[in-house]
């Protein structure tokens, strides 16, 4: 046996069934020896978005993504996805090929380490051919304890050496710990004091209170203590049903939210990182103390703060505990649940400022109502970073099986990969996703891979012909705001092209006569909608504007 | 760095709007959510400002000092201050004169200000920041107008 087949039999063994990437000499063999194991293969069209479709798959199962690229050239084109995915805090196993140890003048060599810790992936290397079962494990074992992306670097050379132990593979589970981080009873009793001192509760679930299971246990302590239940950005539309569930926390809030986030005496922050957004570096809540409940041993709050009492838990245990202690000393209370609160939710996320819109072009509000209505809820959502995200961060509001906005690293073009790789890790049920014209254009060319592994993917392009944020940055600053204008072609006939289908729209109806074709037979898919660009969205208002809207 | 220029125009005499200008608390009264505390023994005082970008509302702590010069009817207001959670800075500098109007029962107030702002609060707002700057001279403006027409000094 060579190496590189004990290579895909150790990843074989560490649950790889997909990955993701472009096929070159330095990862080729390895590959090759994946389809002989039954691994299957995405071949994307850039390397960078192969890493994405891998950090896609990672966001919605918490299980390794797995992508790949060839030695130097195939390696730098993953800087933008690699530290996209290491912000994201995805676990992800990137092989690459190495260039020869036995050749230093090598036309595609690279410092793959030093490339790596530039990208916030870690690294490890296969040094020798002997040590390639430790090094699989290293990386799967990094990537899973620290949830974050490994670029495991692989010598050309080294691969094709004889491997003759036939022990079998110890996987990285086998050294990690699987207990659930239970809280403190000493903590619980003090988050629950605070918690009864308080008169204004908000629950604020991020991604780990999701990820924990914590749902049920949260309407349970929110009830109890009248809480109003908030979301990050990332764990944005769940529990949403709940009608005291004010959106997400942070830029994309809405005025009301805003207000009601001021009035708050006790943050509840379950699984959540309370980064600047969310907490708008602390604004956002000039009243309330802070509970923060994360499996982490601590989490800085923005601004280097940290919380008034910090609990280290699993989400769901953490709440579980806290609730069980509340109801122990009986306590309940309205808080926030009553009916004037009900009141001012009610139209909380109207938006009734009007704008002139050119000529063959929709409002983007309109657009994103009429879909999150249109749209059945067992239709997953992904919407992509940039100026657009400011209409459909707010505006669909459903619960979805899977709700993923982008937002990491603040860079446009990477969600339609991630999307595409959790469209496949989930069993290729149904999605759309809302992104901007240029980050489509940006990895346009992962449509045809669309379409190569028939993807059900609809993709509405919230065309308004321009790079938005700069866009409206430059208006604000009174300076030549048509400078960021980029035409694009119709993409619809783009997606047509290459063979799948599209069209462009232009009004309401166009979009939802499209929606239902694609609705009644999923597939890839592109709806070029155009839109105005003097609607400027919520938060564009406040950061660029200055409005109190 | 905001630079404000402003000329205001106001039906009283100059010395009345002198006497106005000259008085801390007068002069404090009209900017929008400020309130003026305790006097220090260097002459300056402390205060607090309340400012509202976009809908969330900012509360700062500041030290302000007033230095006049009668001779020439001009002086200047130095503030600076940070907020409560302490993350955001601000130093401010506005100076005025006050000269005659049109007529004699009439004044002219020019006003100079350089505002600056430091911190997480800087990054968050962005250009959103100048605008809400330059709306609250311009209530600033109108409310020293409107109590220098009145003649009335609290």
């Amino acid at each position: 046996m060579k190496v590189y087949q004990r290579l895909s039999q150790a990843f074989k063994a560490e649950g790889t069934t997909n990955v993701f990437g472009m096929m070159g000499d330095g990862n080729m063999y390895w590959q090759h020896e994946n389809y002989k194991n039954g691994i299957v293969m995405h071949e994307v069209r850039h390397e960078g978005a192969g890493l994405g479709m891998a950090d896609g798959w990672a966001r919605v199962t918490r299980q390794p993504g797995v992508a790949t690229a060839t030695c130097g050239p195939g390696v730098t084109q993953l800087a933008t996805a690699l530290v996209t995915a290491a912000r994201a805090s995805s676990p992800l196993v990137a092989f690459c090929g190495e260039y020869p140890v036995s050749d230093d003048e090598y036309t595609q060599r690279l410092d793959q380490a030093a490339f790596a810790h530039g990208c916030e992936a870690a690294f490890v290397r296969m040094a020798t051919p002997d040590a390639a079962d430790d090094a699989v494990r290293k990386a799967f074992y990094i990537a899973r304890l620290e949830s974050r992306p490994v670029m495991l670097s692989v010598p050309m050379d080294l691969q094709q050496k004889d491997w003759d132990d036939d022990e079998p593979y110890r996987p990285s589970t086998s050294l990690l710990p699987t207990a659930v981080v239970q809280p403190h009873p000493l903590l619980v009793e003090q988050a629950a004091d605070m918690i009864c001192k308080a008169k204004k509760p908000i629950i604020l679930a991020g991604r780990g209170a999701m990820w924990s299971n914590a749902g049920d246990a949260v309407r349970a302590l929110a009830k109890r203590t009248g809480a109003l239940i908030a979301t990050s950005l990332m764990a944005k539309a769940w529990l949403a049903e709940d009608e005291y569930h004010i959106g997400i926390s942070g830029t994309y809030a809405t005025r009301t939210a805003m207000h009601l986030c001021e009035e708050s005496d006790c943050v509840i922050a379950i699984g959540a990182s309370l980064n600047r957004y969310t907490t708008e570096h602390g604004y956002l809540y000039p009243n309330a103390k802070f509970i923060h409940i994360d499996s982490k041993p601590h989490v800085m709050m923005s601004g280097g703060r940290g919380a008034e009492l910090y609990v280290q838990a699993d989400g769901r245990s953490g709440v579980e505990a806290i609730e069980a202690e509340l109801n122990k000393r009986e306590f309940q209370q309205t808080g926030f649940r009553n009916g004037e609160v009900k009141e001012r939710l009610a139209n909380a996320w109207e938006d009734r400022r009007e704008y002139p819109l050119e000529p063959g072009t929709l409002d983007p509000r309109q657009v994103c109502l009429a879909l999150d209505e249109l749209i059945p809820t067992d239709i997953s959502l992904f919407s992509g970073s940039g100026s657009t995200a400011g209409f459909t961060n707010i505006l669909f509001r459903k619960p979805r099986p899977m709700v993923l906005p982008g937002h990491f690293f603040g860079c446009i073009g990477q969600m339609m990969p991630a999307a595409i790789g959790a469209i496949i890790a989930k069993g290729m049920k149904p999605a759309i996703l809302l992104d901007g014209d240029a980050s489509t254009m940006m990895h346009i060319g992962e449509f045809e891979t669309m379409v190569r592994y028939k993807v059900p993917l609809l993709i509405f392009v919230m065309n308004n012909q321009c790079l938005g944020a700069e866009y409206y940055k430059l208006d604000a600053h009174n300076m030549d705001k048509e400078t960021s204008v980029i035409s694009t072609p119709d993409l619809g006939a783009v997606a047509t092209a290459f063979g799948g289908r599209g069209c462009i729209a232009r009004t309401v109806d166009e979009v939802k006569k499209a929606t239902a074709q694609w609705l009644a037979n999923p597939g890839p898919m592109i709806i070029d909608v155009r839109v105005s660009r003097s609607v400027v969205t919520l938060p564009y208002r406040r950061i660029h504007y200055g409005e109190d809207e | 760095m905001l630079t404000v220029n402003e000329r205001i125009e106001v039906m009283t005499d100059p010395n009345n709007v002198w006497a106005i200008l000259s008085n801390p608390h007068e002069v404090v009264h009209c900017v929008e959510g400020a309130e003026l505390g305790q006097q220090l023994d260097d002459g300056s005082f402390d205060a607090t400002m309340t400012v509202k970008f976009g809908p969330a509302k900012v509360a700062f702590n500041a030290n302000v000092l007033l230095t006049l010069e009668p001779a020439s009817l001009s002086g200047e207001v130095s503030g600076r201050g940070k907020d409560t959670k302490g993350g955001t800075k601000f130093r401010t500098t506005m100076r005025f004169k006050v000269e005659n109007g049109a007529n004699p029962d009439q004044s002219a107030i020019a006003i100079t200000a350089e505002v600056e702002i430091s911190g997480r609060l800087a990054s968050m707002i962005e250009t959103g920041a100048s605008l809400v700057i330059k709306r609250m001279t311009a209530s600033f403006t109108q409310a020293l107008a409107k109590r220098c027409s009145t003649g009335q000094i609290t």
